[in-house]
């Protein structure tokens, strides 16, 4: 079944002289989680995101009429900065790899089943 | 419940664990169950069954397999397919096979922590234990469209999330294990708050105990599950003798020892002796303490409530929070003196939350009377009073209030 790991951090945490001491320790442990599960044979994709601020929003509003905005959708401290893709035989499994995934205080990774059309 | 009645609620566990561990779908292992005791009471009739649980297996995985074909004979009718040949399930019915034991697996799909504390109560309730929607809803105090949402909401999630149907693995173990004893937890919380024999919450008590006595049965390693199967055995033990004979609550010290049940004390000592043999401390194991010295007042004539302070002292350190303090006041306030408890009481962090809380406030009232401080205990009891008890709470409150005033 798959999954994707959905990764939503405060996008502060990387600012700042320490921010990129942690960034740097934050992609290698990325590395090696990734390099695990190509190894294990579960990961279907999966990458980091640039920061919210690159975003645009194209919303169709009412009537079937579109607008674009600058940035996310939502204005909230915790960003979507990456995902994976997964496919495991179950959600314990993706939750598994969930736990390991290295985001920092404050970080959450949402589990979604894929659904496959 | 007639007999047939009692054979098909005996095998319920073990039925619709098989059906749903075998069909991976909980809907259609309840509703295949359900058919088959439908028809079970017309065929009984004519023939008693010798093993009303195979019987009851077979059928129902007769009418589960029929109910697939349909499904499926309708999918084919859409996309105009090949009619359907021998599967392998018509080889498993031919086969003469017992049921297999999957009632561990079916507690754990049901206790998935990936579902809500209360869905996972909920379901549990009523797909392991069979209760009706409507008598779940009645003990969680919600309407039963709410409980009947929740319910089939946690199933879908069931389906669409890929829980698993097996029995987890060691690296998800530890948290599986204690979603399903957090969900016993509160399914018993339901039906130990009230008091009366007569609340909503009865029925749930002796579920309660029939499924943590299964759960320490078929995992007999674990500290915590013996611990928590003692818990409820030595809490129910205490049941008979929880209300007066007008109807008011009778506190634990307070309680005729004569009316205390034997049979579930022994149980109990039973399984709380052997989660010990493990050496593994856990709250359920130091709540089952808690209550066993109490019961042990019945050999000794007395409470020892300086042991029940250092049980609630290391539970504190698995439960911090105000429930473990507020109990353990009260014991202080036995143990060493009213004022002492009193201390203790007013030490717990919390505030005025603290104030709009039931037990809060009536440990406070009777830890004030304790002391003598009398205006204060009537506030309190007051303040307790006006924050809606059970009724059998409410009666005895109100007699300590009216108590109080005969004092002065």
């Amino acid at each position: 079944m798959q999954y994707m790991l959905l990764i939503y951090e405060p996008e502060d945490a990387y600012e700042g002289p320490a921010g990129e001491v942690l960034l740097v320790d934050v992609v290698a442990k990325y590395t090696t989680l990734s390099e695990e599960m190509a190894a294990q044979g579960v990961l279907r994709g999966g990458d980091g995101l640039q920061p919210s601020a690159s975003a645009t929003t194209v919303t169709t509003l009412v009537g079937g009429a579109q607008s674009l905005h600058d940035g996310p959708f939502a204005e909230t401290r915790e960003h979507l900065g990456g995902y994976f893709l997964l496919d495991v035989p179950d959600l314990d499994a993706a939750l598994a790899y969930a736990r390991r995934v290295p985001v920092v205080e404050g970080g959450m990774v949402e589990v979604r089943p894929v659904a496959i059309y | 419940m007639n007999d047939a009645g009692q054979a098909m609620a005996a095998a319920r566990h073990r039925v619709v664990g098989a059906l749903a561990a075998r069909l991976r779908d909980l809907d259609l292992a309840e509703d295949a169950f359900a058919e088959a005791c439908a028809a079970a009471v017309t065929a009984w009739r004519r023939e008693p069954p010798r093993d009303p649980a195979a019987w009851l297996w077979r059928a129902a995985l007769r009418k589960a397999f029929d109910a697939k074909r349909r499904l499926a004979v309708r999918a084919r009718a859409a996309c105009d397919e090949r009619p359907p040949t021998p599967t392998p399930e018509d080889e498993l019915l031919a086969a003469d096979e017992p049921i297999p034991d999957e009632r561990l697996r079916l507690i754990f799909v049901c206790c998935h922590p990936a579902l809500g504390a209360e869905a996972r109560a909920a379901l549990t309730l009523k797909v392991v234990c069979g209760l009706s929607t409507e008598r779940v809803a009645r003990a969680f105090l919600v309407a039963e469209p709410a409980m009947l949402q929740r319910i089939t909401r946690a199933k879908r999630k069931i389906r669409d999330a890929g829980v698993s149907f097996e029995v987890p693995n060691r690296e998800a173990w530890g948290e599986r294990l204690e979603a399903v004893l957090a969900t016993l937890e509160i399914a018993y919380a339901q039906a130990y708050e009230d008091a009366a024999l007569a609340g909503e919450g009865a029925p749930f008590a002796d579920e309660v105990l029939r499924l943590s006595g299964l759960l320490a049965e078929l995992l007999p390693h674990e500290p915590e599950v013996l611990g928590l199967a003692a818990l409820v055995r030595y809490a129910e033990a205490r049941r008979p003798a929880r209300l007066d004979a007008g109807g008011a609550m009778v506190p634990p010290p307070l309680q005729d020892v004569s009316l205390w049940r034997a049979d579930l004390i022994a149980a109990g000592v039973r399984l709380l002796g052997g989660a010990a043999e493990f050496g593994v401390l856990g709250p359920r194991q130091l709540m089952a303490a808690i209550h066993g010295a109490h019961l042990s007042r019945r050999e000794t004539g007395v409470t020892p409530w300086a042991d029940i302070v250092a049980l609630y002292d290391a539970l504190l350190s698995f439960r911090p929070g105000p429930v473990t303090a507020v109990n353990r006041a009260v014991a202080v306030g036995e143990a060493q003196g009213a004022m002492a408890g009193l201390a203790a009481l007013e030490a717990i962090p919390g505030g005025g939350r603290l104030a709009a809380w039931l037990p809060y406030q009536a440990a406070r009232a009777a830890l004030c009377e304790g002391a003598g401080l009398l205006a204060d205990a009537a506030g309190a009891y007051r303040a307790a009073l006006a924050l809606k008890p059970a009724l059998a709470e409410r009666q005895y409150l109100e007699r300590r209030l009216a108590g109080l005033a005969l004092a002065r």
